[in-house]
């Protein structure tokens, strides 16, 4: 079966974009190709004008899942620290916690913490080494609502500052809306991209942005992009 | 921000008097970081725990010396506990003696069987291939019974303690080997992506995820195997009736001096329990992190 077909996919330097699509369109799997994880059957992938294996062999990837697959039995801080055992690479891990709001909880072990905390200590994780790219698949989509924008508008203001470039998946129009700097509509069977959206709200972008005519406009044009009824 | 520490804030005191179950999984006996609670319950606690076990037991006790009294049982087939209580006090020493020669028969089987188990786990749960070849000769040696075999090792070791930590370690093995593969295999997959997405080596991967993550189980087998150990040294020693409290059975038997052989059965109970209360001590300590131990 053909999962994904005749994709065309770039990330600018430093630029958030975000991948949309209804579930099972085959967006995890072309994360997960981009990521090195897989292998794509035909066809090739360039992470930064690298195929995504010597990429992931020189550490260039970040990766946060929607379960974040931290290790139960370390601490925040050896959680984060772990990239940094892997690669060999060295960061300041208490600043990095500080960065993403967590430095209070360094000592505490992931069953401690809310469905938000564990994500932003993924985040962490995935910064941590230094990556060019940072894959996120669903990120916030086992959060609530509330916790998810919050977490949303925090990977901003987190990103802002060195804007490593982000691939952000998720199934949620609002949410890619929200945060990316373009947005890819994904249809199913076989797995496309449909459009191709500049999201040209400014930044820094803030939670009453949902109430302006332009976001209700860019929102309505991606659900057009995907087929479904405004 | 919203979001916080989900669990309750350390410190909070526990009930007076938990239930003994209560006790042996709470987590107030876990030790985590950030509880502040590293050591074992307060002596009240204790008390409050093992005190209706210690009642019931002396009323069982009581009940069973009344009645040998009572019907004047005959000591050849049921001693008072008072007699037995009087054969271990006769020769302390005997017993003390065969008994630490049978936890080291049994510890050690244990260390050699459970140790093997682990290490060919380790290959099973790495190569399909070599778990199809290596299952079925596993599965041979645990449904052989060792009583089987504890002559063989004899006849091939002669009287010396091979034969008892060979049957040891034969009866220790397929738990361990089971529980093992399980546990190298049953690793998060999102931990394991990430990983995988850095180019972690084999060698990190098993290291810093799976062999963590296999500790659940491997100390799930440790607290089968521990009583089994015990039972191989002693079916060993049996056979050869040169040392342990398996000879003291064997002799005992042999004189029909039924108090010394619940002697011995005495200090084969007193050992079970004390290992096992070890295997859990130790899995609360080390397995401060896992479900298990979250006491719900």
């Amino acid at each position: 079966m053909l999962a994904l077909a005749g994709i065309d996919l770039s990330v600018g330097d430093g630029e958030f974009v975000a991948l949309v699509g209804p579930s099972g369109c085959g967006k995890s799997t072309l994360l997960r190709i981009l990521a090195g994880l897989i292998e794509p059957s035909a066809g090739s992938a360039r992470v930064h004008g690298e195929e995504p294996q010597p990429a992931r062999r020189s550490h260039a990837i970040g990766l946060v899942t929607q379960d974040p697959g931290l290790l139960p039995w370390r601490t925040v801080e050896g959680n984060v620290a772990l990239p940094l055992e892997v690669t060999g690479a060295s960061a300041d891990v208490p600043a990095l916690l500080g960065r993403v709001g967590i430095a209070d909880f360094a000592a505490y072990h992931p069953r401690e913490l809310s469905g938000g905390m564990r994500q932003r200590v993924a985040l962490a994780r995935a910064l941590a080494h230094g990556p060019r790219l940072l894959l996120m698949d669903e990120p916030f989509g086992s959060l609530d609502e509330f916790s998810r924008e919050e977490m949303g508008l925090e990977l901003l203001r987190i990103w802002e500052r060195d804007r490593t470039s982000v691939l952000f998946v998720t199934h949620s129009i609002r949410e890619a809306v929200l945060l990316a700097d373009r947005v890819l509509v994904m249809s199913p069977q076989p797995g496309r991209i449909v459009a191709d959206l500049p999201i040209t709200l400014d930044r820094p972008r803030s939670q009453e942005l949902d109430q302006t005519s332009q976001f209700a406009d860019l929102v309505f044009a991606t659900r057009r992009a995907m087929g479904g009824r405004p | 921000m919203s979001d916080g520490p989900r669990s309750a804030p350390p410190g909070t005191p526990p009930r007076a008097v938990p239930e003994f179950a209560d006790l042996l999984e709470s987590s107030e006996w876990v030790a985590t970081p950030s509880s502040g609670n590293r050591g074992l319950p307060r002596a009240g606690e204790i008390a409050g725990a093992v005190l209706p076990a210690l009642v019931a037991a002396t009323l069982a006790l009581a009940l069973w010396e009344l009645w040998v009294r009572a019907r004047d049982i005959k000591e050849y087939l049921v001693p008072a506990p008072t007699a037995v209580g009087q054969a271990l006090f006769d020769d302390p020493s005997r017993f003390i003696e065969a008994g630490s020669v049978s936890l080291t028969h049994a510890l050690g089987g244990l260390l050699i069987g459970t140790g093997a188990a682990f290490l060919l786990a380790v290959v099973m749960a790495h190569s399909r291939v070599l778990e199809r070849a290596l299952y079925p000769l596993a599965i041979l040696v645990k449904v052989t019974p060792v009583v089987a075999v504890a002559p063989l090792f004899l006849i091939w070791f002669g009287f010396n303690a091979w034969p008892k930590l060979l049957v040891a370690g034969l009866i220790t093995f397929f738990p361990m080997l089971v529980n093992a593969v399980t546990g190298l295999r049953t690793i998060d997959p999102s931990a394991y992506d990430f990983m995988r997405a850095l180019d972690a080596s084999k060698w990190q991967v098993f290291w810093k995820l799976r062999l963590p993550a296999s500790l659940p189980y491997v100390l799930a087998a440790l607290r089968i195997s521990v009583p089994l150990s015990l039972i191989g040294a002693v079916v060993a020693e049996w056979f050869a009736a040169d040392s342990g409290v398996g000879q003291i059975i064997v002799i005992a038997n042999g004189d029909l001096d039924t108090p010394v052989l619940f002697a011995a059965v005495t200090m084969l109970a007193l050992i079970g329990v004390t290992l096992t209360g070890a295997v859990a001590y130790i899995e609360r300590r080390v397995l401060f992190w896992h479900e298990s131990s979250s006491g719900v």
